[in-house]
């Protein structure tokens, strides 16, 4: 895909059943105002819906949070299930409450990048290459 | 420019019931890519999808009449595929595209598929080229293709072109006079929908509409009213939908359709803006060139 | 100020003073200086502590007479666990339980339900069944101790647990002391555990509402929470005009059943959060005392002053907790319940500085509740009552708060009341709005969170946090299978369809429900019945 000026398509979502929306809201938001095209897929996702999500809007990124600490059970789902569909070009950020220890495991399982709490928009803009500038205030 | 052979490839997918074959291709159309082999692909294919707008204000509830409409479509049994548009912001390029949260009741049902896009600043209402994308989605075998699209205004021209139905969707105003027979999009309309049919109003913006579309000697436009919290109307929607006949306009030669794909296709070769075209403005720009001369020069090499 | 009798504001006070039991010893500072209850403007006396509007507080003496609950929130895993758990807070010095239930359980799911996959037993104890509930509180004495329950959606079937294990252990219903949270309108504000539409929700808090006056009368039934408001972004005067405004919904609507608001409002309790901001919180504590005693007694037409007593729990803000040298958190929480403390809460819990890594370890719990006790016995602030009561800069903070509430409340019946602005998205939009402009504060540098923007340290110390053992899913799961296997099937069945029955008739759910737990229906069976003829909430969610 050769398209320099094309937003990037990211498609956010709640996986499992924790319905804290705080920080995928205003990350989509950020995002908007970053230039990106974000697909908010709301709460209570299970993994299958979020995959085929991903496919059927051609999203470039897929982010998902998840505050409840099922990661380690629900994204190796979320990773094999986009292989299968043969989703592995679209890259996985993953936000929310993650122990540190987990995040070599899920790097492993292909997660690009975990976000913490105290990112900023900024940074995560940067990272899905996000051309816009997110308004200063 | 995505390479050809990978078209071809593209395609084979799709003929096959690749479902991310037809996502790409979506994807690729919808941005004016790949039009032409998308076309060829398509030209003399007929299916029997039709291609139903669904227009009005933001906040009219647009959305969340789909997601009970997809409802109702997949409790007959059969398959929905729904383009859902919003502006993106002008300023930025950015769009926060939620729409399909309102229909996801379905999240996970192959039988429902749900584009959100982002039209683009300062273009129409309706993204380019999405008839395509409709037929690509009708010809992979969804049963309904259902467009949604802000409303109001001269964007839903382009919604009159490309649908087979339209519909348009207005809520209930206490108080005032309705204010949308100003937007010019009442004449595009197929069927007008009260929507947020359980709000006090309801009954007097109904009258109304109804007062303002049947005038003497017109052919009568239905109005109904429908409540997607009580789910009053969406059966009766849908089967009204369905028995009301494609508009003729649309699905045979219209002279709009011709220029509208003229316009098109203009636009798409000056996207495509090859090395050559450069030497023309070059030569322009120096003086060596009338403006009427490099006009003619340019304009050869697009309808090459 | 005089009332009927001619009695002045002070004079009343002192006589309530003089009524209360004294302090042990009485309060002097470390250097041994005597420190009076309250200190007041001679010239300009104002209010009094303990009396309409209780701006001050709504007690005399307030923690002078008696310290607040320390009450820590613990559940995890199976109930037996989180059993364990409440004993060794108990042995601790806790003077109050308060059970935290998994997500399944609070989204009305049994453990085997598919859909919970990874998260039965993981934020907190898995309850699907009665006997869960009967080992929860086994060996505890629900005479002598008060048990907070945080639960909304299922709250009335929770409660109905609670009441028949309560009762199979041989104690009075009328003796159970406790609070249930059961507050569905800040789950469509901000929560998000919601699972029938916002109408049929609000009924069964009604229904809770009218069962506990007659039948538990010492139950708090509902626990108005502004945290969960706070916690999804909204500022200090949202959390505050929300929740004031949820309370007064339960009221207008318990009223319709025909109950006399002394009947019942003074079992309404609130919960507030506990942010950073140290004056606005206090600020935010005394105002809504205020419009709370103010609403109750001039529209409502509440004569009994408990009525008008705004008593609230707080929790410190877990939002406030960062990852980043997780130590620090101790400070945060230490000042954040000095607000609450300030402000004059009823009772209090500390987050663990851990919470924002995984649930606390018990060395984090005991720093906690530490917190609390330094507060209650080494600072001093408890010797007199509300000591920032008259600065110029609380006192014009609780007016301002106050006006920013009233703004909302007005706002809110301009929209046609609580229900049309719920479908609205109205709160949603407002706490989302708050909660982005919040964000872009950090991100362009206009606020700081200290070793996260500035005072950065490269080295990460992670803490020892606690695991949940994965195989408390497998053994919740088991254990349920194994019930409904032994369970009589005529009985469970005739349970479930009086339940049923009941949601149609509009009857209150409760005697059904009681009937259920006993005949072992699960929560996620006694909700699909209800879901039957209440539906599922599938509106909008943005």
């Amino acid at each position: 895909m050769s398209h320099l000026t094309r937003a990037p398509r990211i498609v956010l979502a709640k996986v499992g059943l924790d319905g804290h929306d705080r920080g995928v809201k205003v990350v989509a938001r950020g995002l908007r105002d970053a230039g990106c095209h974000v697909i908010y897929a709301g709460l209570w996702q299970q993994p299958e819906a979020v995959v085929q999500t991903v496919g059927d809007e051609d999203a470039d990124w897929l982010g998902i949070s998840i505050l409840s600490g099922a990661h380690m059970t629900l994204v190796p789902r979320i990773m094999e299930l986009l292989e299968a569909a043969g989703l592995e070009h679209v890259q996985v950020l993953l936000g929310g409450i993650i122990p540190d220890d987990d995040v070599p495991k899920l790097q492993e399982l292909g997660v690009a990048r975990v976000f913490g709490p105290g990112t900023s928009i900024p940074e995560i803009a940067k990272f899905v290459g996000a051309v816009g500038e997110p308004s200063d205030d | 420019m995505t390479e050809v052979v990978a078209i071809r490839e593209l395609l084979d997918r799709f003929r096959n019931g690749d479902r991310q074959a037809l996502n790409r291709l979506v994807s690729l159309v919808s941005r004016g890519e790949a039009l032409e082999e998308v076309r060829v692909e398509l030209s003399g294919i007929k299916h029997d999808a039709r291609l139903i707008a669904l227009t009005g204000n933001s906040g009219v509830g647009k959305s969340t009449l789909v997601g009970q409409l997809i409802e109702h479509i997949r409790s007959q049994g059969e398959t929905v595929a729904v383009l859902a548009c919003d502006p993106e912001s002008v300023l930025t390029g950015g769009a926060l595209l939620g729409d399909r949260v309102r229909m996801s009741a379905h999240a996970g049902d192959v039988g429902v598929w749900v584009r959100s896009l982002a039209t683009t600043s300062g273009r129409q209402s309706v993204t380019a080229h999405l008839d395509l994308a409709a037929q690509l989605l009708a010809q992979y075998g969804f049963d309904h293709v259902i467009l949604e699209t802000v409303g109001a205004g001269q964007g839903d021209v382009a919604v009159d072109a490309i649908a087979d139905v339209v519909v348009l969707l207005i809520q209930p105003e206490i108080g005032d006079e309705l204010q949308w027979e100003k937007a010019g999009v009442l004449e595009v309309a197929d069927v007008v929908v009260v929507h947020k049919g359980d709000l006090p109003g309801a009954a007097q913006t109904e009258t109304q509409a109804r007062e303002l579309l049947n005038l003497p000697g017109c052919e009568e436009t239905p109005v109904v009213r429908v409540s997607s919290k009580t789910k009053e109307g969406i059966a009766e929607l849908w089967e009204l939908l369905a028995d009301l006949p494609s508009r003729q306009r649309v699905s045979s030669r219209d002279t709009r359709r011709l220029l509208r794909l003229v316009q098109e296709y203009i636009a798409d070769q000056f996207a495509a803006w090859p090395e050559d075209m450069n030497s023309v403005a070059e030569d322009w720009a120096a003086g060596k060139l009338t403006d009427a001369d490099a006009v003619q020069r340019i304009l050869a090499h697009v309808v090459d | 100020m005089s009332d009927t009798n001619g009695t002045s504001a002070y004079e009343r006070w002192r006589q309530a003073v003089d009524a209360a039991p004294p302090p042990k010893f009485p309060p002097t500072t470390i250097s041994g200086r005597t420190i009076e209850p309250l200190y007041w403007d001679e010239q300009n006396p104002g209010e009094f502590p303990g009396q309409f509007p209780y701006t001050r507080g709504v007690h005399a003496t307030m923690h002078r007479g008696r310290l607040w609950t320390m009450r820590q929130f613990a559940g995890f895993g199976s109930a037996q666990q989180t059993n364990e758990r409440f004993r060794f807070l108990v042995e601790k010095g806790q003077t109050g339980l308060s059970t935290a239930f998994d997500l399944p359980t609070l989204m009305g799911l049994d453990s085997d339900d598919p859909r919970c996959l990874g998260e039965v037993g993981r934020l907190g104890v898995a309850v699907d069944t009665l006997d869960d509930m009967q080992r929860l509180f086994r060996d505890i004495d629900l005479n002598d101790i008060s048990v907070s329950m945080t639960i909304n959606a299922p709250a009335i079937i929770i409660m109905a647990f609670y009441l028949a294990a309560a009762e199979d252990a041989g104690f009075d219903w009328k003796n159970l002391r406790g609070t249930i949270q059961a507050d569905i309108l800040k789950e469509f504000h901000a929560q998000n555990e919601i699972v029938f539409p916002p109408e049929p929700s609000v009924k069964l808090v009604i229904d809770l509402i009218e069962f506990c006056t007659h039948h538990v009368p010492q139950w708090n039934t509902v626990s108005v929470s502004g945290y969960h408001i706070r916690e999804a972004g909204a500022t200090a005067a949202q959390e505050l005009a929300f929740t004031l405004a949820d309370g007064f919904h339960y009221i207008d609507k318990t009223l319709e059943r025909g109950l006399d608001v002394d009947d019942f409002a003074p079992r309404l309790s609130f919960f507030f959060n506990a942010h950073n901001d140290f004056f606005e919180e206090i600020a935010k504590y005394r105002a809504a005392r205020s419009l709370w005693a103010e609403t109750l007694r001039d529209k409502y037409g509440a004569k009994n002053e408990a009525s008008w007593k705004l008593r609230f729990h707080a929790q410190t803000a877990g939002c406030s907790l960062q990852d980043k040298q997780p130590e620090v958190n101790l400070m945060r929480v230490a000042y954040q319940a000095m607000a609450a403390v300030l402000g004059g809460c009823q009772s209090l819990h500390t987050n663990s500085m851990d919470e924002v890594l995984a649930l606390p370890s018990e060395h984090a719990v005991t720093l906690a509740l530490r917190t609390q006790q330094v507060l209650a016995y080494e600072t001093g602030i408890t010797n007199t009552v509300d000591p920032l009561g008259g600065s110029y800069f609380v006192e014009q903070s609780t007016e301002e708060m106050r006006t920013a509430a009233q703004d909302y409340f007005r706002r809110i019946e301009e929209l046609g009341g609580m229900m049309t602005a719920i479908d609205q998205g109205f709160f949603r939009n407002e706490i989302a709005n708050a909660a982005f402009a919040q964000q872009q504060e950090l991100d362009v540098g206009h606020k700081i969170i200290v070793g996260v923007h500035r005072f950065v340290e490269e080295e990460h110390k992670p803490l020892d946090i606690l695991e949940v053992d994965p195989e408390v899913e497998q053994e919740q799961i088991a254990s349920l299978r194994q019930i409904k296997e032994s369970r009589g099937q005529d009985e469970w069945l005739r349970s479930i369809d009086d339940v049923r029955r009941a949601a149609e008739n509009n009857e209150n759910l409760l005697p059904s429900l009681i009937a259920a737990a006993r005949a072992r229906a699960t929560v996620g069976e006694l909700m699909d019945a209800m879901a039957e003829v209440f539906d599922r909430h599938t509106a909008a969610v943005v």
